[in-house]
């Protein structure tokens, strides 16, 4: 075999340094140009914090693009300009390395890793700081739904509503604890601080909010905050990004095809969603004051206090069971339609309530053929997780019945 | 020095017999057996993970959940696919390669503990055992990862089997870990010092010190977990004074150098590849090896940035910094290695488009770590495709493609065969192009808002998921060109002859296969394993043929007539 006739040549030298400058540029150029790009596979930019994340982002990819480009085109040119010709049995120059070059290139990525830190260090401080007249929301995850709860004082009673004209039990509730309500949706408006303050019911979840660029897990037995301000009117999808079993995929919000009162097919959206309305005349018009109303002056009829406490998405049941009559289209549980005929056949000797209360009290004893054990035990004990009073069971017991085939 | 020099037990009787498949399923304590043995099963259960993967593609074709039963069966799905390839496939094969390589790189006769070597690998087929028996009575549904208390108060029996496999998994790491360590240090022969070893001994030597070091803290964990399932504590029960983030913790102290338990023995296969099939020594022998330990240290102090949704606020900053850091030494490797390519004479092997392959996508893997070492940044997409795009591309398009081109490498030295070349370039054009498509638009599917481990998504994904699994079932296809290759090649390929790539280290300084103890008298290393275009190495490759005859000529020349003199330094 051969050996190398690689020779360094310096007479070019001039040659080759127009073609570094050139190289530089072209690698400089191209981080930029791939930056640029970064729009077009973003969600939309839904927050303050969105935007610095992104933008941070942005300087990150045109970096990461320039080295991309600069990794890649040595590896290529030397492919191109290196490889061996057929029968070329030589071996290449004896060059062991070079101090002043391995010193540069370690140089230059800590420096560039410096930057990066102290910048993503400045937009963290930015991001996930208090902020004034922040809007505080509860989030309950718990396997597979999410819940909202919203507490006001009584500064805050709807227009038109005073303090006397509520049931004597609310008013004293409402008093102690000010105006307490439960959606499946979180409702805000623009420029308002969110600040959500979640807990979990049973396992880990993490509240996501692609648009927001905000993400904060849920932590069995801990408090867990996030905060954000929406910059943008429109809704946006809250997903579940910690593995928490069987309905994880489900637990974010959903678009369901439906049809309104007057037979129209229509999107609705169902599940957990963040509603941000234009501003707070809109958010109080079109979502606090209606919800509060039927907080303040529940329904006389059981039943329809049922709905009440099911549509508000108190209880996880929405991603799980089908109910055509609430718009559900979960298919981890048995559907619920036409429950109130189905109910008193299941157990021989088990009235239709009777069922109800237990499956709904013991769920793995009441399993209904061909689902698993995924529905949780809600309890009867405040200090329990997935704590159900009797009262909140007894009126959906009576909703429930009242869901007919037919 | 090489100072085994009594025949070990279990060598004796192969001695001078021809290597029978059935060997491998016997007890044998010669390195080289156990190194196939290890190769052997960690390619089988590549196979059984590949599958999982390819069914979690299917089911991600459409947004429902209509392939599996549930999503119960889907999470089993990626809980166990990910299992497997961390822990009975990448581990083990990089395992397999250090236990046939290391003793033959060091010119010794066999590990410093050759029983216990044995040892350490017959802990590997009961432990996916368990692993498989979990199917049968309810799979671990928790992920790789198996946060409690979903994987304490929920996931199936599965679970637990999941927990005492992976139990019998780190004790074999930890004792295989040891044997390397002591055999590094204390049987290289005359004349080796620690800065003349093969590069792929300091990589190995840095994964056997995390090895040590880490695995423990899984053992730890793993134990906390199992008492919590079947014993009754609540070390992770909240309810009854517990804590969930004490499982992140102890498991990532383990599974984030874990990281490096996976990409350093393929750095190392990297360096020994990458130099040989370019014909020039290896740029920066000091900074590679010195890197490799750099990243074993640092490794231990950037755990916690996978729980930077989790962690308390207050501390994901200093865990930001030492995440930036890492990503130091890991650019001096590959910096080093583009200077080893520049100006080299580089030979399109298979094996060396594979390391090509490695270099072109590790890179990528390598900005998106960086840009996920960000906290604002990797809020938004923590948990999401994004990661499962990093990690894809550094555990794939790094260690997977590394094995690729350590098995193209190594392959003739084991079975005295080559592998067919043409069914080599069409294994990896396949995979590489599946690879890509596979996981790059995953990128973009976790920007916009995909979670990870879902076996039902938003419609607006569907498309990009329609791409990423055609492409994944492409890559699967391409996993069959290497084992139709494999099974071709140890029946008809070309005899290899003692060093078909003309390579200094001392692996090829023996015939292929290597005779049971490896070498007939003590062999001469080389002063620079990489110390290509010199006089001397000419020298040294020249007494090698004269002594074992001519090897096949693959570095896909034709064999000139001798050269009458070398031209000269």
């Amino acid at each position: 075999m051969n050996l190398s006739q690689n020779v360094p040549s310096t007479g070019r030298s001039s040659n080759a340094i127009i073609w570094i400058v050139a190289a530089g540029i072209a690698i400089v150029v191209g981080g930029i140009v791939i930056a640029s790009l970064q729009p077009l596979f973003f969600p939309t930019v839904g927050s303050a914090e969105a935007e610095q994340v992104d933008a941070l982002f942005r300087f990150m990819l045109a970096i990461g693009g320039m080295i991309f480009l600069l990794v890649e085109g040595v590896l290529v040119y030397s492919i191109l300009r290196f490889r061996a010709k057929p029968g070329d049995m030589s071996d290449g120059p004896p060059i062991q390395g070079n101090t002043t070059l391995e010193f540069v290139w370690t140089i230059i990525p800590a420096v560039i890793v410096l930057v990066l830190t102290v910048y993503s260090w400045s937009v963290w401080t930015n991001t996930h700081s208090i902020k004034p007249n922040e809007q505080t929301v509860g989030a309950v995850g718990a396997r597979f739904a999410w819940t909202f709860n919203y507490v006001v004082d009584t500064a805050s009673l709807p227009d038109g509503v005073t303090l006397d004209q509520l049931e004597p039990a609310i008013q004293d509730d409402v008093r102690d604890d000010g105006i307490q309500l439960s959606h499946p949706q979180l409702h805000t408006w623009v420029n308002q601080p969110v600040a959500v303050s979640m807990t979990t019911q049973d396992v880990n979840h993490a509240f996501w909010i692609p648009g927001m660029r905000v993400k904060q897990d849920l932590l069995a037995g801990r408090t867990t905050e996030v905060r954000f301000t929406p910059i943008e009117a429109g809704t946006y999808r809250i997903v579940c990004a910690e593995l928490c079993g069987a309905g994880h995929g489900a637990m974010a919000g959903q678009i369901v095809n439906t049809r309104d009162e007057a037979g129209n097919p229509v999107q609705e959206l169902q599940g957990a969603w963040l509603i941000v309305h234009p501003d707070e005349d809109t958010y109080m018009r079109e979502f606090f004051e209606p919800e509060a109303r039927a907080v303040l002056f529940p329904p006389e009829d059981p039943a329809l206090l049922g709905r009440q406490i099911l549509a508000s998405g108190r209880y996880p049941c929405a991603t799980c069971h089908v109910l055509e009559d609430l718009g559900w289209a979960g298919n981890l549980g048995p559907s619920l339609n036409g429950i109130g005929d189905r109910a008193e056949t299941r157990v021989p000797g088990q009235s239709a309530e009777e069922y109800l209360y237990e499956s709904i009290r013991l769920p793995y004893d009441y399993l209904v053929p061909g689902y698993g054990p995924l529905m949780p035990q809600f309890n009867d004990e405040p200090t329990e997780p997935n704590y159900m009073p009797e009262e909140d069971l007894n009126a959906i017991i009576a909703y429930l019945l009242t869901q007919r085939a037919g | 020095m090489a100072s085994v020099t009594v025949p070990l037990p279990g060598a004796i009787a192969a001695e001078g017999r021809k290597f029978k498949v059935s060997e491998l399923l016997r007890w044998s304590v010669d390195h080289k057996i156990i190194g196939i043995q290890y190769m052997v099963t960690a390619f089988f259960f590549f196979i059984v993970g590949g599958a999982l993967a390819m069914m979690i593609r299917w089911e991600l074709l459409t947004p429902a959940l209509d392939v599996m039963a549930d999503g119960t069966a889907y999470n089993q799905l990626f809980s166990i696919h990910g299992t497997v390839m961390i822990f009975l496939w990448i581990i083990p094969m990089l395992a397999g390669f250090g236990n046939y390589l290391i003793p033959l790189m060091l010119g010794a006769k066999d590990m410093a503990f050759p029983w216990l070597n044995a040892f350490a690998f017959w802990l590997i087929p009961p432990a996916g055992v368990l692993l498989m028996l979990g199917f049968f009575v309810g799979q671990a549904e928790a992920g790789w990862t198996s946060y409690p208390p979903l994987s304490t108060l929920f996931s199936g029996d599965g679970q637990t089997l999941w927990a005492m496999s992976l139990h019998l998994l780190g004790l074999s790491s930890i004792l295989g870990a040891i044997n390397f360590i002591v055999t590094i240090k204390n049987m290289r022969p005359e004349g080796m010092g620690w800065f003349q070893m093969p590069l792929f001994c300091w990589a190995v030597l840095a994964t056997s010190i995390i090895v040590v070091l880490a695995t423990p803290f899984l053992a730890g964990a793993l134990t906390l977990l199992l008492l919590d399932r079947v014993a009754g504590t609540a070390f992770f029960n909240p309810a009854q004074g517990g804590d969930v983030l004490l499982w992140q913790n102890v498991f990532w102290f383990y599974s984030h150098p874990a990281v490096y338990i996976m990409i350093l023995p393929a750095f190392g296969v990297l360096s020994e590849v990458i130099s040989i099939h370019s014909r020039k020594p290896i740029f920066g022998y000091r900074a590679i090896a010195l890197s490799s330990l750099a990243i074993a240290l640092v490794g231990f102090t950037v755990w916690a940035h996978h729980m930077f949704t989790s962690l308390t606020p207050e501390l994901r900053i200093p865990f930001m910094i030492t995440s930036m850091i890492i990503a130091v030494p890991t650019g001096i490797k590959v910096f080093s290695w583009l200077g080893t390519l520049f100006g080299g004479k580089i030979h399109f092997t298979s094996a060396m488009i594979f390391a090509l392959g490695f270099l072109s996508m590790f890179v990528i893997g390598g900005i998106s770590g960086v840009m996920l070492g960000s906290v604002p940044f990797d809020i938004h997409v923590h948990d999401t495709y994004f990661v499962v795009s990093h990690l894809h591309f550094v555990l794939y398009g790094g260690s997977v493609f590394g094995i690729f081109a350590g098995i193209y490498h190594w392959f003739p030295k084991i079975t005295g065969r080559m592998l067919n070349e043409r069914l080599g370039k069409w294994h990896f054009a396949l995979t590489y192009v599946g690879f890509f498509f596979t996981f790059f638009p995953q990128h973009i599917v976790g920007i916009l808002g995909m979670p990870r481990r879902v076996g039902e998504y938003a419609p607006e994904f569907q498309s990009l998921n329609v791409i990423i699994s055609i492409a994944s079932f492409l890559m699967g296809i391409s996993t069959f060109i290497l084992i139709y290759n494999v099974i071709v090649s140890l029946r008809a390929g070309k005899q290899a002859g003692a060093n078909p790539w003309r390579a200094l280290t001392l692996e090829w300084q023996t015939s292929s296969p290597p005779p049971a103890h490896n070498f007939t008298g003590d062999p001469v290393p080389f002063k620079n394993p990489y110390g290509y275009g010199t006089r001397a190495a000419w020298d040294y490759l020249h007494a090698q043929e004269n002594r074992f005859g001519p090897s096949v000529d693959a570095l896909g020349v034709e064999k000139p007539a001798p050269a009458p003199t070398p031209a000269g330094d």
